[in-house]
């Protein structure tokens, strides 16, 4: 196969009497999905069901003077239509409380809710919501960040310092809801220091997730009164808590059943549509479905927020970085609601440092409301926009003085011992390798195979996510063991992940252990999946659990075999004592009853190591046209020990291809408060043609705090993608694109504006 | 306030007979109705999902007479007459058809929402076309999008099913069969 990824690795760790663990094991849910047996939110459906539609707001920002829904409510088939008058006044964030479920008497962008009718059926609902009648007055609207940030701006949230959840007072700066800053050293000496000052901006683009699956939510009110919820949501415990904070309902009175998910990449952890459908719930006494469409989704959800971001940075007379400051201007959009960090900003936007030693560095990340559709996360939060600055800047200076990138990027790279800006004395540094590896495979410095290819390279660093898992192990009476998570399968692999953990511990086959999601009722809280956490915490609270059913089983076995427990062992699903077979699983269990271990695990800190990762991309431009092919793509990854190879490698290539998709293709493009590309025959995505050949290098070494000394791959591939073709496209023509996506128009504008290059 | 208004005129019920993996239906539908939702909310088949709305996505993918078809953009009286096959009609029984099982066995998905309009493509191709290229599987798989696997592995199970189908994987192998959905087979633990 032509494309077929290489995969090759360096410092291959052998783990002694591992079983299962480093195993490509195909997935454990993997029949359901492959015959369509696996359940979505969309695929449930209640005797009595009623279908939701939210009647949305045409105008960027308006007041609302009236809403009339007399005609809606008459159409046969419906049987409620609320407004915002009819709900209770309460705000809504992940953080930041400040939009309304409804307006009330304003809207502040194209898509903003304003009616919501519950219907017997998804034509008849959308059928009145042609029905209601809207006032409107139309206000000044801004939709650039840095003129929002404007004295004489339009402000879109007059009482945000009434907001619960604000930070922190934020600067007196129109429409700015949050000003994360990160320092250390002196930025004024390290500029005194500086022999050359190189100062550049650059943009990115909203984009979408592009999880294939849109929102959707089933609610319910049982017949005791309960609140039962199946939701697009990957973080079900948060999901009940701010359910229960929204509706003034108990948390207890709240289950969050389990179901897949249809991938998240980080837009899938807001309440989205659930509390209007509780109060349809409420108004109808009937379940209520809402699916939204993927025109919704794109126009209405949570895409990845758009940044202006300018780096100045100095650099001492023999090339080393000694200061910086970077400013970055994130678009969050008409509301900061779907924000989840205290800061109500991005945290990858300290990745403002790179991968350098710049001894006096500040990082400044302003959020911004515009007229837009709301901002939220989107895999790695901040740092593709952050690390396509930094990177494609290491590059621009390195050509101003004349030493190679890669080079120069080893003379200023991260070192043992050395600070990050966010206070971590990172060990286990392992850049130097990383880059030469990626440099190896790519073929830097070697001939290139012909005129207009260049080749470019991106760095990036990445934490071992944290957070509180929690997970069930029970040793039922057949023997087998049950293993129950409260994290949804967003697609990541990490049930069977889990299943390998347990296995291991256990020294069961795998036959011998199932996994099942449970629902919020089942275990204690747990953070849900993202942040590069899941197989961190997760998997320690069920290593946890695994160790303790180990210690109990061999426990009871001793009693019963009298012998100390010190002398047993646990192998294939049989209790051993030198070397030989004296008791199964399911004996002990018959004797001594069912096992079940509760345990949770909390990381609240990071661990001082971190992983390297450097993409590089050889592409070639066509001079004439500026379309730009990507001949080849080098992941190259500093990895703890590898659990499961294909899981991991799944999550690699596809933050890979995501990140091409950023580099080359996607743009939620919004004109005027509007997003023009509101279905996916115009937002483009990367399809399965668009694909490079891909080489894979993984440099294993223990250490990491994954079970098994693991580390974290969920968001490592996505960040560097971009920087390394705009890299590349510079080597191959001479060309510097500032703006994402790397279009053929603006290479060709650019190749048109200045005489050709001479190489 | 207005007179009621009809949603669903009575007089435009179109009857229909169509047969679903090989069941014979006779229904009523109205005449807009979508094949995705004749499926999935008329039969209760929910293993085929609707994505864009489209048409370019590809997870409504079905077989409409050996047919690959978008069900979002299909009118379920379009199928009137017709044999349709969704993802629930692969399997016979406990056994899964050669493309599931590869699709598990090569990590052909991840959160599995396009992995039954991605199977289906890839039935409709290798029916077509035994022997496909990689760029053959690349041009028909074009409309079918993944965002979770980054398409290497969809291409390497459609591969690999080639292979199988074709029998001539004697090394690919012929697998233990998957016991019921659900049941962790012994396959999972032999790798």
């Amino acid at each position: 196969m032509e494309n077929a990824p290489r995969i090759q690795k360096e410092h291959r760790m052998t783990m002694t009497g591992a079983h299962v663990i480093g195993s490509p094991v195909p997935r454990v849910e993997g029949p359901l999905k492959v015959r369509g047996e696996a359940r979505y939110s969309a695929d449930i459906t209640l005797p009595g069901m009623l279908w939701a539609k939210f009647l949305r707001s045409p105008y960027p920002h308006a007041r609302v003077l009236s809403v009339d829904v007399s005609r809606a409510r008459a159409l046969r088939g419906v049987k409620a239509v609320l407004t915002g008058a009819d709900i209770p006044p309460r705000l809504y964030g992940r953080r930041l409380r400040d939009m309304p479920f409804l307006a009330r008497d304003r809207v502040r962008f194209i898509g903003e809710r304003v009616a919501a009718v519950a219907a017997e059926d998804p034509d008849v609902a959308e059928e009145a919501l042609g029905l209601i009648e809207v006032e409107h007055e139309e206000l000044p609207a801004v939709f650039d960040p840095e003129a929002a940030m404007q004295p004489g701006a339009p402000i879109l949230h007059e009482a945000l310092a009434t907001y619960e959840g604000l930070p922190a007072p934020p600067p007196d700066i129109p429409n700015v809801h949050s000003l994360a800053r990160w320092s250390m050293g002196d930025l004024a000496q390290g500029f005194r220091e500086a022999h050359r000052v190189f100062e550049h901006s650059f943009r990115t683009p909203f984009v979408h997730q592009g999880y294939l699956e849109p929102h959707a939510g089933v609610v319910e009110v049982d017949g005791s009164g309960r609140l039962q919820v199946w939701a697009t949501n990957k973080t079900p415990f948060v999901l009940r808590k701010h359910l229960s904070e929204s509706l003034d309902l108990p948390e207890e009175m709240i289950t969050v059943q389990p179901i897949y998910l249809g991938a998240d990449f980080g837009g899938k952890g807001s309440v989205m549509d659930l509390p209007l459908c509780y109060y349809l719930v409420q108004r109808t006494g009937r379940p209520v479905k809402a699916v939204m469409s993927y025109v919704e989704e794109l126009t209405a959800a949570n895409p990845r927020h758009a940044s202006v971001i300018t780096l100045r940075t100095g650099v001492t007379r023999d090339g080393r970085f000694c200061a910086r400051h970077a400013r970055a201007i994130f678009n969050s959009g008409a509301y900061g609601a779907m924000k989840p960090t205290p800061f109500v900003n991005l945290g990858g936007a300290a990745a403002g440092g790179g991968v350098y030693r710049i001894p006096h560095l500040q990082i400044d990340a302003y959020s911004v409301y515009t007229n837009g559709v709301p901002c939220g996360h989107m895999r790695a939060p901040g740092e593709p926009q952050m690390i396509f600055a930094v990177e494609s800047q290491t590059d621009m200076i390195a050509a101003e003085l004349g030493v190679d990138p890669l080079e120069f990027r080893l003379r200023n790279g991260l070192a043992e011992g050395d600070p990050l800006v966010t206070g971590h004395r990172l060990t286990h540094v392992r850049l130097r390798q990383t880059l030469e590896a990626a440099g190896r495979a790519i073929g830097w410095g070697t001939p290139k195979p012909g005129p207009c290819i260049g080749r470019g390279l991106a760095a990036g660093e990445r934490h071992v996510g944290i957070g509180q898992g929690s997970a069930e192990v029970a040793l039922e009476l057949n023997g087998l063991v049950r293993v129950l998570t409260g994290v949804p399968d967003t697609g990541t692999g990490a049930p069977t992940v889990l299943r390998q953990i347990v296995a291991e511990v256990l020294a069961l086959p795998l036959g011998q252990v199932e996994v099942a999601m449970g629902s919020t009722d089942q275990l204690p809280p747990d953070s849900g999946a993202g942040g590069s956490r899941v197989t961190h915490v997760v998997g320690r609270a069920a290593w946890q659990a695994a160790t303790t059913m180990r210690r109990r089983v061999l426990e009871r076995a001793a009693q019963e075999l009298t012998l100390p427990a010190e002398k047993l062992d646990l192998r294939d699903g049989w209790i051993v004592a030198d070397g030989t077979r004296r008791l199964s699983l399911d004996e002990v269990t018959k004797r001594h009853g069912p096992l079940q271990v509760v345990e949770t695990y909390v990381a609240d800190h990071y661990a001082a190591l971190t992983s390297f990762s450097v993409q590089a991309a050889e592409v070639e431009v066509d001079p004439e046209s500026g379309q730009v092919h990507l001949r080849r793509l080098v992941t190259a990854h500093d990895v703890g020990r590898v659990l499961n190879p294909q899981t991991h490698q799944g999550q690699i290539e596809g933050g890979a291809i995501q990140g091409l998709g950023y580099a080359l293709m996607e743009n939620l493009v919004i004109e005027e408060g509007r997003v023009a590309a509101s279905h996916l025959g115009e937002y483009k995505l990367p399809t399965i043609k668009d694909i490079p050949p891909l080489e894979t290098v993984l440099l294993e070494e223990p250490g990491g705090p994954v079970p098994f000394e693991g580390k974290a791959i969920g968001e490592h591939s996505i960040s560097t993608v971009a920087p390394a073709v705009a890299n590349a496209v510079f080597d191959a023509v001479g060309v510097r694109i500032t703006d994402l996506p790397i279009t053929a128009e603006k290479i060709h504008q650019a190749l048109r504006a200045r005489p050709a290059p001479t190489r | 306030m207005t007179s009621s208004v009809t949603a669903s005129p009575a007089a435009a019920i179109r009857r229909i007979r169509i047969q679903v993996n090989g069941q014979e239906h006779e229904c009523e539908v109205r005449p807009n109705r979508l094949l995705v939702d004749f499926l999935r909310y008329d039969l209760g088949l929910t293993g085929t999902k609707e994505g864009c709305g489209v048409g370019v996505c590809g997870l409504c993918t079905v077989l409409l007479d050996g047919q690959m078809v978008a069900s979002c953009l299909t009118l379920a009286v379009f199928a009137d007459g017709g044999e349709v096959t969704t993802i629930e009609g692969l399997a016979v029984g406990a056994e899964l058809h050669p493309v599931q099982d590869c699709f598990i066995e090569y990590g052909g998905f991840q959160c599995g929402i396009c992995t039954p309009g991605q199977i289906m493509a890839a039935k409709a191709l290798l029916d077509d076309n035994p022997t496909p290229t990689e760029e053959e599987i690349k041009e028909w798989m074009m409309g079918n999008l993944c965002r979770c696997t980054g398409y290497y592995k969809i291409v390497e199970s459609v591969q690999r099913a080639a292979g199988r189908l074709r029998g001539a994987g004697a090394g690919d192998g012929a697998t233990a069969r998957q016991g019921p959905a659900g049941a962790r087979a012994g396959r999972l633990a032999a790798r």
